[in-house]
């Protein structure tokens, strides 16, 4: 058991959970659509990047267009869209989205299997520009650059997708299911060979490992991830357009990943709330459209005094109050109190 | 991937035959042809840039021979790559330690066990009573690490990521087990108890072993392969390597100048 997990005990994880079930109880419906439902929603992507950056070492630019596959195949799909597609019920066009969407993650995974750094950074970064402009010239599917509206979601227990209780709650338990998994998927065999690959691919190799094939299988896995997170998107913007998969937009789920940490994959939400807390308030701190201004001044800050993000920042704190503690007790040094996030990506 | 086991044959472990490895206008092995029985300890010397690490990384497929064929008892492996190598049972240590840093001893030898044996792919989470991670705690015993095994390979001294690297290549149960440099960088102290770890490995167990350090390679190997730019020199039992004339100009002679 890696450090990892100890570092996040059980306990902790529950009493976060639960906090967020009973918020919306107390929270104004804007604060749990607008703020923790589209935060959770948007998370959900950045999660697919930072699982990929945490455990596998390969920083994706593509996962924000493959949240667009998903978003894409489902607004084309659904029943009320405007202009009209195939009209499938949104029980069978959720399922499939998110298998279009693994299936674009394998593909980007088996193009970008032999690059690794700023090289596997540029051939996702192209195959999102690449696709942007794509769905923005073809107007016979995609609606060019109008894109498809009026994707609303099914409805549940009779209630609208988009209600706020019912979009927050749907949001979050996909959130927890997936971070779960992800937590439990890097304890398997698979997910021990993906952080293997990130420390000594060759080694890998040499044990029996098929090096290749695990990185795209691990790209689709980030990519079923992604598609998760596309849907909920689509619905959360009522459609999708080519500046959902554009390059801001990639950029952004970037930012949130960075600014949360890639030591864990609980940065993602913490990044994607800092994002959107400062994308909607920007305004009422300095001025409309100053958001670029001061989210790029607050990545900096972040960089700067931690490349662990938000979650490094936490993790010196408290090795600071835990080394007081420490020498104030003199306690013995326990091989347990490793720092996860000594990867150094 | 089940190896078919060729017990009771006598092919050797490890046959090379005219294997070549050049890359671009240098040719950094030329023409190797020696036969490693099976259950051999065969010991490769030579001085720095002799060619030594080149030739087992063309044995162990990080790339293929430019010329020549490997043959693993009796079957050709030259062309294929080094993880279906490592799957028919070829171990392999390097030079400087190659591990997986972020992880615990145990999911290093774990990881290391599961490597040529089926579910690599597997998205269950071994449960307490796993029996390869049973036998990943041997391993760590083996290799005298059972008492760090849940520290990350980045807490490890260096002497332990070293013992650490012999573990990693005997996970996979190996029938040829290719050592370099086990003993490179260790402290006169650390060197002792790696030699003891190498002499008590299975006596069945095939081994072909680089080597500096004579008091680590003549004890424990029957034969010796002496090389240099890239071919092979020599090939003779320890006793009779020690006394050649030619070895001691071309290795011994050069060492005692270099280190000493």
């Amino acid at each position: 058991m890696t450090g990892m997990i100890r570092s996040w005990p059980l306990a902790l994880t529950a009493a976060v959970i639960a906090v967020l079930v009973i918020l919306p109880l107390l929270l104004p419906n804007f604060w749990i659509a607008n703020i923790l439902g589209r935060s959770i929603a948007y998370g959900i992507i950045a999660l697919s990047l930072t699982f990929l950056a945490t455990y596998g070492g390969f920083v994706s630019l593509a996962q924000t267009m493959i949240a667009g596959v998903a978003g894409y195949t489902i607004a084309i799909l659904a029943p009320t869209a405007i202009p009209a597609g195939a009209g499938w019920s949104y029980g069978l066009a959720i399922p499939f989205a998110i298998l279009m969407a693994t299936l674009a993650g394998l593909i980007v995974g088996a193009i970008a299997v032999r690059t690794r750094g700023i090289y596997l950074l540029m051939i996702t970064l192209a195959l999102a520009v690449g696709f942007s402009l794509f769905v923005q010239s073809n107007v016979e599917l995609f609606n060019g650059y109008e894109g498809i509206r009026n994707v609303v979601g099914p409805d549940v227990f009779g209630m609208p997708f988009r209600t706020p209780l019912v979009f927050y709650y749907v949001s979050l338990a996909t959130a927890v299911l997936l971070y779960l998994g992800v937590m439990y998927l890097v304890r398997t065999p698979f997910g021990l060979v993906l952080q293997a690959l990130r420390d000594n691919s060759r080694r890998a190799a040499a044990l029996g490992y098929n090096t290749a094939l695990h990185r795209i299988a691990a790209f689709g896995a980030a990519g079923f991830i992604a598609g998760c997170g596309g849907v909920l998107t689509c619905f959360y913007n009522i459609g999708i357009s080519p500046g959902s998969v554009g390059m801001g937009a990639t950029v952004n789920i970037l930012i949130m990943s960075v600014i949360g940490g890639l030591g864990h994959p609980i940065g993602a939400f913490i990044g994607a709330l800092i994002f959107t807390l400062i994308d909607t308030f920007a305004a009422s701190i300095y001025d409309r459209d100053r958001f670029n201004t001061l989210i790029g001044l607050l990545f900096l800050v972040i960089v700067l005094a931690s490349p662990d993000g938000v979650l490094g920042i936490g993790k010196k704190l408290a090795g600071l109050f835990r080394r007081k503690e420490r020498s104030a007790e003199a306690a013995p040094v326990s091989p347990a109190q490793a720092s996860p996030a000594q990867s150094e990506h | 991937m089940t190896s078919p086991t060729v017990s009771g044959t006598q092919a050797p472990a490890l046959s090379l035959k005219g294997v070549g490895r050049r890359f671009g206008a240098l040719q950094a092995v030329r023409d190797v042809t020696f036969d490693v029985a099976q259950g051999e300890r065969r010991a490769i010397l030579g001085p720095n840039g002799a060619g030594k690490t080149t030739l087992f990384n063309t044995i162990c497929g990080d790339f293929p021979p430019t010329s020549g064929s490997i043959l693993l008892f009796g079957e050709d492996i030259s062309a294929l790559k080094a993880y279906q190598r490592a799957r028919l049972g070829i171990g392999r240590t390097y030079q400087s330690s190659l591990l997986f840093d972020g992880l615990s001893v145990i999911d290093n030898l774990y990881l290391a066990i599961r490597g040529a044996r089926p579910g690599r792919f597997s998205m269950v989470k071994p449960g307490r009573d796993n029996p390869e991670l049973a036998r990943a705690r041997e391993l760590a015993e083996m290799v005298r690490l059972g008492h760090v095994q849940d520290r990350l390979v980045t807490e490890l001294s260096y002497g332990q990521r070293r013992q650490l690297e012999v573990g990693m290549a005997m996970g996979l149960s190996p029938r040829l087990l290719m050592l370099d440099e086990p003993a490179a960088g260790l402290s006169p102290i650390e060197r002792p108890e790696l030699s003891r770890l190498l002499r008590e490995l299975p006596r069945s167990l095939t081994v072909v072993l680089i080597e500096h350090d004579m008091d680590i390679a003549l004890p424990m190997a029957d034969r010796v392969t002496v090389m240099k730019d890239g071919a092979v020199v020599v090939e003779n039992t320890p006793d009779n390597i020690q006394t050649d004339p030619m070895v001691h100009e071309i290795y011994l002679g050069h060492r005692r100048q270099g280190h000493a």
